[in-house]
């Protein structure tokens, strides 16, 4: 029994917005969720499954998004409450499914809930999901804060079954990975029958074909279904006012945004002087509530992150309504009074409202903002991401720069998205030279292998990783095979979707609520394509480079080199040595013509330090996790390593 | 002095401008500097402000006095020999009767004679691996004359040598082409001071050379012309034949030298050094005497080697005709010359 | 309930990924939840974990729940696992009237290791941050966990104790025990408790 299970209703829990999502599902007695592992997102799935058998849930890492969407929407045509969860990427993989989804319409009440990360604290985009709401015609919503998250999940199961249509819910990384007290609601004892009914009429959308065909008839339905929703909307509880009743500024706010707004007007001690409106049903805009509010004050804050979204939306409104309540001046993004990029923040409300009352607001005074300033740039280093201690990353991509630059005609890596993603960076050895989404890596690849008869004799290089080549990898190898396209993808095999939590994909025998799975073997697939295969533990360096540039020597066709060896935060390592090093001080080189600190300047572990009173490296014993790959770097064999009983 | 910078420099004034011969002398000191078939290729960068790279690679600036003071204890004169003792014709004598050589055999004779007499404890030779050359650290004598025969592919032999050095060898001997023994009398005026530097070589050897070629285009160039797996010689028959002559078991194939000429890497063309001067003995090929080598003898060591070798039977002399001599110093001339105007041509 | 001293309370907890601050503002947030408090946690984690610091923002109060972030200078307690990230802090949250408590085992970054950045003297942070707070104090927490518990991650509960030792929060041991006890596995209730006490007792 966790948390999440508790059936005490009333009580009060601080959880994490992603449990509170949780929660609201198993509220609403959902049957089936499934999605794919992507920071914020991924501790909804994980906290299902950890409960799967006492909720009676089907939980599931599916292969990618599209497929997860597929899965979740095969259990609400069974007439089984359903939700697929995403991150804002997943949400593009998903979306030619989502799109005919939204047009064929759904039955048991179906959620994607999608988890935005603004400011791409774990992503390499800040894409905005929002627009997919407005581009496939769905109802959105979103929580403004913890207690929301639980019961505006639970609330739009019916809305979702009201309207027969999916529903979507979206966070942001600082609802879903942030905590506040929620008080539960009752968790029902629902009869989770499964059946898929099919032989009525075919336009009948309960019993008929469930297809967004004929387009012209299911648009026009399904344009229907979402008035019904803004009907909904007009009096739900979920967008709130606070504040006078004719104040001097209107903030219209949602999403994580509305903390921010909070604590702005708290700061200023301005809740006599501003309004806030949050929106909780942020599209379609319930126009009616709209109206009211806009009539309040001629001047509006509009509060959101990234690109403009609701600043559009209500612009249009205002400007429709504008005989009714006149003209607004508006400070948003158009105008620059918050920005349109990177997250926002309490004191991006704070400095843009404070102009606008008039207040003369200073966060910090003056000199300790320079004293502070001056101190963390000469007190606080920066910290550059890096691959864990023991992390197999680092060993081949030290292996792989090796070969390629030996090579010598300027070979490069199409990167991939995970940990890996890193090796744009010195800690991979700035051997990634394009990254961009899952399995675009092997797609650009295939793409560079073919440009031998335009004179590219740069060797071109894929990455992947174990999960990463289910997600989107196969098809792409698939091409490249059968176009003869001239590449090496190097698998990086550790055992599970590490970047985003160490979770299981189809490569693994263990599914997500821990039961077996049959366990899809990526030498085998590679090989039946007809890719020359081979395997290395990346740890060896010697095998792993003579093997690479044997691969390297075949010029026709796509080679792939498979280098497995387990991620060094998987519980089957996380906090166990291999080999205790040790630093012969007197064989260290260091800063001399013949090594200039090979292993920090250039292999950077954090295990591995500069003692700067001995001019030689030193084992920080805190943090080393005792892979034992330094020994096999250090040209003076300086590093030694022993095993640990 | 010229001054020594580091490995920046080097990639600078060097690589990027695809001057490297591929002598190895920057190799086998550091993690940096690696060669993989016949190409050297920095592993990462090295910020380091002055380093043995930069100091031992021919390709960048040299010095000739010092050189000379330090391996012949006399003044630069820039002859298109160097400075010498004296010039004979050479070859193996009856103690090599057992064994066939492309020319004179005088090379594999002498280093025969070193190791079995414990001049030296090791000698870093060129051998093969099919028709690739590998350099490669020779210490039994009887596996001398597996290395020898002309390889026309450059190759980092001097990375041997470093690597010698680390493995604890403190007389070896060297047998190179003019580019590496440059790189090896620049290693040995320990260009960094150290402290405890100490010169291990005991012996070099060079070998006549007017251009090497690029391991990499050659072996390309080869496999698209003959199964490389079944070569069992390689010639540049003396002029006027202007072919190169490969021979296999089933056939025999002449190629242009022109066609060639195309794949010798480009930091031939700067090479003032035919004969390689910066050596204990040079041996070439006697063009007007097939079966015999022109052997020079530069050194007070190099020429107690040659009296010895004479005197065991492992080599035999010859007179080398004045005519020959002026033919040899006008081809050392030429060669000093077009480097010299190359030099210009790139500078410019 | 306990009154605050102020309210909102605005602490922070600091250190590198992998250090347990997670963990720390957790057991720290159910502790004062427990109590009847509202209570908000504001965290980065996720690729900042390779590496990269990690911040924790925790609001404490008796009237009603806060953003999960604080503004700047809004702080009032700084814990830091690692000491130049309490300067990090300090930069963006700190104030004349904050507080510091930090554990003094430095965490070196790749641009340390590799020699492109200078880690400073521990003298020089001390001093650093005595001018950006009213109290500060530090405990070796991380060299105390690695000789006398074997494993430096008991670090992080060694400055929950310490926390509590200070008085700026209510927070008691028994709290800890009830907390841990639902989160733990029962054989590991023992060694927390064990790193709770230690921590305490390193605050005079």
């Amino acid at each position: 029994m966790t948390i999440l299970t508790q059936k005490e209703k009333g009580a009060r829990h601080l959880l994490m917005g992603n449990e509170a999502i949780a929660r609201g599902a198993l509220e609403a007695g959902v049957a089936v969720a499934a999605g794919y592992p992507g920071t914020p997102s991924s501790e909804i799935i994980e906290n299902l499954a950890k409960v799967s058998d006492e909720a009676n849930l089907y939980v599931e890492w599916s292969i990618n998004e599209k497929v997860a969407m597929e899965v979740a929407a095969a259990a609400s045509f069974a007439e089984l409450r359903s939700i697929c969860v995403l991150k804002q990427n997943g949400l593009n993989v998903a979306s030619d499914f989502l799109l005919h989804l939204a047009g064929s319409g759904t039955r048991g009440g179906m959620l994607v809930i999608a988890c935005d990360d603004p400011g791409a604290l774990s992503s390499i985009n800040e894409g905005d999901t929002r627009h997919f709401a407005r581009l496939l015609e769905i109802p959105l919503l979103e929580p403004g804060d913890f207690q929301e998250a639980k019961d505006m999940t639970k609330w739009a199961f019916e809305l979702s079954e009201m309207m027969q249509n999916v529903v979507m819910v979206r966070s942001v990384t600082r609802l879903s990975h942030a905590s506040g007290n929620v008080v539960f609601g009752e968790l029902p004892e629902v009869e989770k029958k499964a059946r898929f009914r099919h032989e009525g009429f075919f336009l009948d959308p309960n019993e008929g074909v469930v297809t967004s065909s004929p387009v012209f008839y299911k648009h026009e339905l399904q344009q229907k279904k979402l008035a019904k929703a803004v009907e909904a909307f007009e009096d739900s509880p979920f967008n709130t006012y606070s504040g006078p009743e004719n104040p001097e500024v209107l903030i219209i706010t949602s999403s994580a945004c509305n903390l921010y707004s909070r604590e702005a007007i708290h700061i200023l001690e301005a809740k006599d002087r501003v309004g806030l409106l949050k929106l909780g049903t942020t599209w379609p805009l319930p126009p009616k509530l709209l109206e009211k509010y806009l009539s309040k004050t001629d001047k509006i804050l509009i509060v959101e992150e990234v690109i403009p979204f609701l600043e559009e939306n209500v612009k249009i409104l205002a400007m429709e309504l504008a005989p009714k309540i006149g003209i607004k001046t508006f400070y948003a993004k158009r105008d620059g009074s918050i920005p349109a990029f990177n997250e926002m923040n309490p004191d991006l409300v704070i400095n843009p409202l404070a102009k606008i009352l008039g207040i003369d607001y200073e966060a910090m005074p003056a000199e300790y903002v320079a004293q502070s300033q001056d101190f963390t740039t000469t007190g606080a280093p920066a910290r550059d991401l890096t691959f864990c201690p023991g992390c197999p990353h680092r060993a081949s991509f030290w292996s792989i720069n090796h070969v390629l630059k030996l090579d010598n005609n300027q070979g490069f890596v199409c990167g991939d998205i995970g940990c890996y993603s890193m090796a744009m960076l010195p800690t991979g050895f700035s051997t990634a030279k394009t990254m961009h989404a899952m399995g675009s890596g092997t797609g650009v690849a295939s793409g560079f292998g073919k440009l031998g008869k335009f004179g590219m004799e740069q060797p071109a290089v894929a990455v992947c990783g174990d999960s990463t080549f289910f997600h989107a990898v196969i098809p792409a190898l698939a091409n490249a095979v059968h176009h003869k396209s001239d590449i090496t993808l190097i698998v990086l095999d550790n055992s599970g979707t590490a970047m985003t939590g160490f979770q299981p994909h189809p490569g693994l025998k263990v599914d997500a609520q821990g039961k077996e799975a049959l366990d899809l073997d990526i030498q085998a697939i590679c090989e039946s394509m007809g890719a020359k295969v081979d395997i290395s533990d990346p740890f060896e360096f010697e095998q792993t480079q003579q093997k690479l540039f044997d691969l390297l020597e075949l010029k026709d066709g796509v080679k792939v080199l498979i280098l497995r060896q387990i991620c060094a935060l998987s519980p089957e390592k996380k906090g166990k040595k291999k080999y205790e090093m040790a630093i012969d001080e007197t064989a260290c080189m260091g800063e001399n013509c013949g090594c200039n600190r090979l292993c920090t300047r250039i292999l950077r572990c954090p295990g591995l330090i500069w003692d700067k009173e001995k001019n030689t490296s030193k084992i920080d014993e805190a943090i080393c996790a005792g892979c034992g790959v330094c020994a096999s770097v250090c040209p003076e064999g300086a590093i030694s390593r022993k095993e640990v009983a | 002095m010229t001054q020594i910078l580091g490995s920046k420099e080097l990639m600078a004034q060097v690589r990027n401008k695809d001057l490297c011969t591929a002598c190895g002398g920057c190799v086998g000191l550091c993690p940096y500097h690696k060669a993989y078939k016949g190409k050297i290729a920095m592993t990462f960068d090295c910020d380091m402000a002055e380093g043995r790279c930069y100091a031992h690679c021919p390709k960048t600036e040299t010095d000739f006095e010092a050189l000379s003071q330090r391996l012949f204890e006399s003044e630069y004169k820039g002859t298109p020999l160097g400075t010498y003792r004296r010039i004979t014709a050479a070859k193996a004598g009856p103690k090599m009767a057992g064994d066939r050589f492309q020319n004179g055999g005088t090379v594999s004779a002498l280093m025969t004679l070193a190791l079995e007499n414990s001049l030296i404890d090791a000698a870093v030779l060129t051998g093969k691996d099919g028709i690739v050359p590998e350099p490669k650290i020779v210490t039994e004598a009887a596996d001398v004359v597996k290395c020898a025969s002309t390889k026309y592919m450059a190759a980092p032999t001097v990375a041997c040598l470093n690597e010698g050095a680390g493995q604890g060898y403190t007389n070896m001997g060297i047998v190179g082409t003019p580019c590496q023994l440059t790189a090896v009398a620049q290693m040995r005026l320990n260009p960094l001071n150290k402290a405890d530097f100490k010169d291990i070589t005991a012996l070099t050897v060079g070998i006549f050379c007017t251009w090497a070629l690029d391991t990499r285009k050659f072996l390309d160039f080869l496999k698209q012309r003959v199964d490389t797996q079944k070569i069992t010689s390689m010639d540049v028959p003396p002029p006027p034949a202007e072919i190169f002559v490969v021979k296999t078991a089933d056939e025999t194939i002449e190629i242009p030298l022109d066609e060639i000429r195309a794949m010798v890497p480009n930091g031939c063309s700067i090479c003032p050094d035919m004969t390689a001067e910066w050596s204990d003995l040079s041996v070439g090929a006697f063009e007007g005497k097939p079966g015999w080598n022109v052997l020079v003898v530069r050194t007070e060591k190099g020429g107690k080697l040659v009296d010895q070798a004479v005197e065991a039977g492992y080599l035999v002399l010859d007179d080398f005709p004045e005519e020959s001599l002026q033919h040899l110093n006008l081809g050392a001339g030429n060669k000093k010359k077009r480097a010299q105007e190359n030099a210009e041509r790139m500078d410019s | 309930m306990q009154k605050l001293s102020v309210d909102p309370f605005n602490l922070i907890i600091t250190g590198v990924g992998g250090q347990g601050n997670v963990m720390a503002s957790r057991v720290l947030g159910n502790m004062l939840s427990k109590n009847g408090y509202f209570v908000s946690i504001g965290e980065t984690f996720g690729a900042s974990q390779r590496g990269g610091s990690v911040m924790s923002h925790l609001r404490i109060s008796c009237e009603s729940s806060f953003s999960p972030q604080i503004a700047k200078g809004q702080g009032h307690m700084v814990v830091a696992l690692e000491p130049t990230e309490a300067l990090r802090v300090l930069g963006n949250y700190g104030n004349p009237q904050i507080n510091v408590l930090c554990n003094t085992r430095p965490i070196h970054s790749v641009g340390v290791i590799s020699g492109e950045q200078k880690y400073p003297e521990l003298e020089e942070i001390k001093e650093m941050i005595a001018k950006l707070s009213q109290n500060a104090w530090y405990i070796d927490a991380t060299d105390k966990a690695l000789s006398l518990m074997k494993n430096p991650i008991f670090g992080n509960i060694m400055l929950v104790g310490a926390l509590a030792a200070t008085a700026v929060l209510p927070l008691n041991k028994d709290d800890f025990e009830t907390t841990i006890t639902q989160t733990m596995p029962a054989d590991k209730v023992a060694l927390n408790m064990q790193a709770f006490e230690m921590g305490g007792k390193m605050i005079d």
